[in-house]
């Protein structure tokens, strides 16, 4: 039936069936019996089994229930191809309700009354307006992390997946942005103009500090760890735009954490040693530097805020910077530190920073 | 069994090409076929589960994102591996920089929590054999792991290793008789013990 019986060590250790007994145990019937007949065999078999056995080493034990939810995980990871596009009718729920709603008035109104015509084009432009035309969003979809510079010079760090709107200029009396996914905010310091950050359900409201959000759309909770400054957390009505709901309220200060349910609405705080949440540089990073050379000041930045700082070696290489900068945005940061070597800089696009300075001789 | 492994990987090219065409449950099932053989080998680079974990997300939306792309990949399996390989070395290098591992170790050290332990039946024989594997550099490790576990070709062991075939063909020679060596050893030990405990 075969030459099995000639077998040796190697030609154990390259036979397809026999691995397939040895590590999977198939056909065990047929080995057990084969093992008997041939007793000649029975070292060669044993050694070839055990070197194959020692190649593969131990196994994780990895049941199929884990398999299937890592499985689920990633698919449900896959970033929705249609808010990619967001075309207009699937942009917002309320939006589509607020649609239906015209067009069911338009044609009441067209069959009541022809002339009415000119009325609703007013109508649907005075609608327009009114629905944030000018809202801009930001979605990281390749970076490990992403700079975004807000209309009032606030820095957000996104990382890989989040997104991030807010309208391209700030009403007066407060900024307002919406986050999905996981980001570290920098808000410039202005106590006339609350920062707010909707995301998942729960506001965050601020005057001018440092934080982190994770508000992941497959998590039940949203995190939110402070840096720097005071941080007020609260839930939100509906998820949208509505004002802070009377009810819970929490203040946060530097190196508190509060986990939010959108579910349950509830919140819990913690004190953290490090204010640590999403494992960014910027989280840890306390922008103290002494002495140190300009070069890797912005080496540090660019790693810090994903940016690219442009700048003549040359000419900075005498430069060194001491200074203790906190939580202000990049823009602040630079302005600060070219202040102290006499410099100018320029930004290109969101994530180039060009450095222009005449040396520190 | 050559002719049900033949149609299965017919049916998985074929799943991968409408996987390339943006079919989702295709890419959900080869996921699952794929997950735990990459995790497995995954534990072969680090003790840190998470870590693979990470990695093996990483590298399916990877491929997702990418998908139009990979249609010319007609070997599935190594094509993974290989990947995983890439991204696991790479993170692991980056972490090291961190927490302060000598660089080498994790090209030339497996760490002892890692996977390379034998089990079971002669309790001595293992131990042996598992000095013996704990011995042998880890890319013969590697390498005898993917030919005999993973049943890889010498072509495709080249291919996620990154190297020539003559060094696979190399480090699997000698893999295999460091092994037999040991397992000798350990077998002439083992008599010398019976014949003594005789008398």
């Amino acid at each position: 039936m075969n030459n099995y019986s000639h077998f040796q060590v190697k030609d154990w250790l390259d036979d397809a069936a026999f691995q397939r007994w040895v590590y999977h145990g198939e056909q065990d019937g047929f080995w057990i019996e084969f093992v008997q007949n041939n007793p000649g065999q029975l070292s060669n078999i044993e050694q070839a089994r055990e070197i194959l056995l020692a190649v593969r080493g131990e196994l994780d034990a990895l049941p199929d229930s884990e398999v299937k939810l890592r499985v689920s995980e990633i698919l449900n990871a896959i970033p929705d191809e249609k808010l990619r596009a967001l075309p207009w009718w699937k942009s917002n729920w309320l939006k589509m309700a607020a649609m239906l709603l015209l067009a069911s008035g338009i044609v009441t109104a067209l069959f009541r009354e022809k002339e009415s015509l000119h009325s609703l084009q007013t109508f649907v432009a005075g609608l327009r307006d009114a629905d944030n035309a000018d809202q801009l969003e930001v979605y990281n979809e390749t970076h490990a992390i992403q700079l975004v510079n807000l209309p009032d010079g606030s820095s957000v760090i996104l990382k890989k997946h989040a997104r991030i709107s807010y309208p391209a200029a700030f009403a007066a009396d407060r900024r307002q942005v919406t986050l999905r996914g996981e980001a570290f905010f920098e808000v410039v310091k202005n106590p006339d103009q609350p920062f707010f950050v909707y995301a998942g359900s729960m506001v965050t409201k601020v005057k001018g500090t440092s934080f982190s959000i994770k508000a992941n759309d497959e998590d039940d909770n949203v995190e939110l760890v402070v840096k720097t400054g005071l941080v007020e957390v609260s839930a939100s009505k509906d998820g949208g735009k509505s004002e802070i709901s009377a009810g819970k309220k929490l203040i946060l200060k530097p190196n508190e954490q509060v986990t939010f349910n959108r579910k349950s609405q509830n919140m819990v705080t913690k004190t953290v040693q490090k204010p640590i949440l999403l494992n960014l540089p910027a989280e840890s990073q306390n922008f103290e530097f002494r002495r140190t050379p300009l070069a890797e000041v912005f080496a540090e930045l660019e790693k810090i805020y994903g940016i690219r700082i442009q700048f003549d070696a040359k000419t900075i290489a005498h430069c060194t910077l001491t200074a203790k900068l906190g939580d202000e945005p990049v823009h602040e940061k630079l302005d600060l530190i070219c202040a102290v070597v006499n410099a100018r800089y320029e930004t290109h696009g969101s994530s180039t920073v060009v450095v222009a300075s005449e040396g520190c001789e | 069994m050559k002719n049900s492994e033949r149609s299965s990987e017919t049916y998985l090219i074929t799943r991968w090409q409408q996987f390339c065409a943006g079919d989702k449950s295709a890419f959900g099932e080869l996921t699952e076929l794929n997950y735990a053989v990459l995790y497995h080998y995954g534990t072969r680079f680090t003790p840190d589960r998470d870590l693979i974990k990470d990695c093996l997300q990483d590298l399916f939306l990877e491929i997702w994102e990418k998908r139009e792309t990979l249609s010319y990949i007609a070997a599935i399996k190594p094509y993974l591996f290989q990947s995983l390989r890439n991204n696991l070395i790479r993170r692991i290098r980056r972490q090291s920089v961190f927490s302060d591992i000598r660089d080498d170790d994790v090209e030339d050290d497996i760490s002892p929590e890692s996977d390379w332990i034998v089990q079971e039946t002669d309790q001595l024989t293992s131990h042996r054999l598992k000095q013996a594997i704990d011995a042998l550099p880890k890319r013969q490790k590697e390498a005898l792991y993917l030919k005999y576990y993973e049943n890889l070709s010498y072509e495709e062991i080249a291919t996620v290793m990154g190297l020539q075939r003559q060094a696979v063909a190399n480090y699997l020679q000698y893999g295999i008789q460091k092994l037999r060596e040991y397992w000798q050893h350990a077998a002439i030990f083992l008599a010398l013990c019976s014949e003594i405990s005789r008398y």
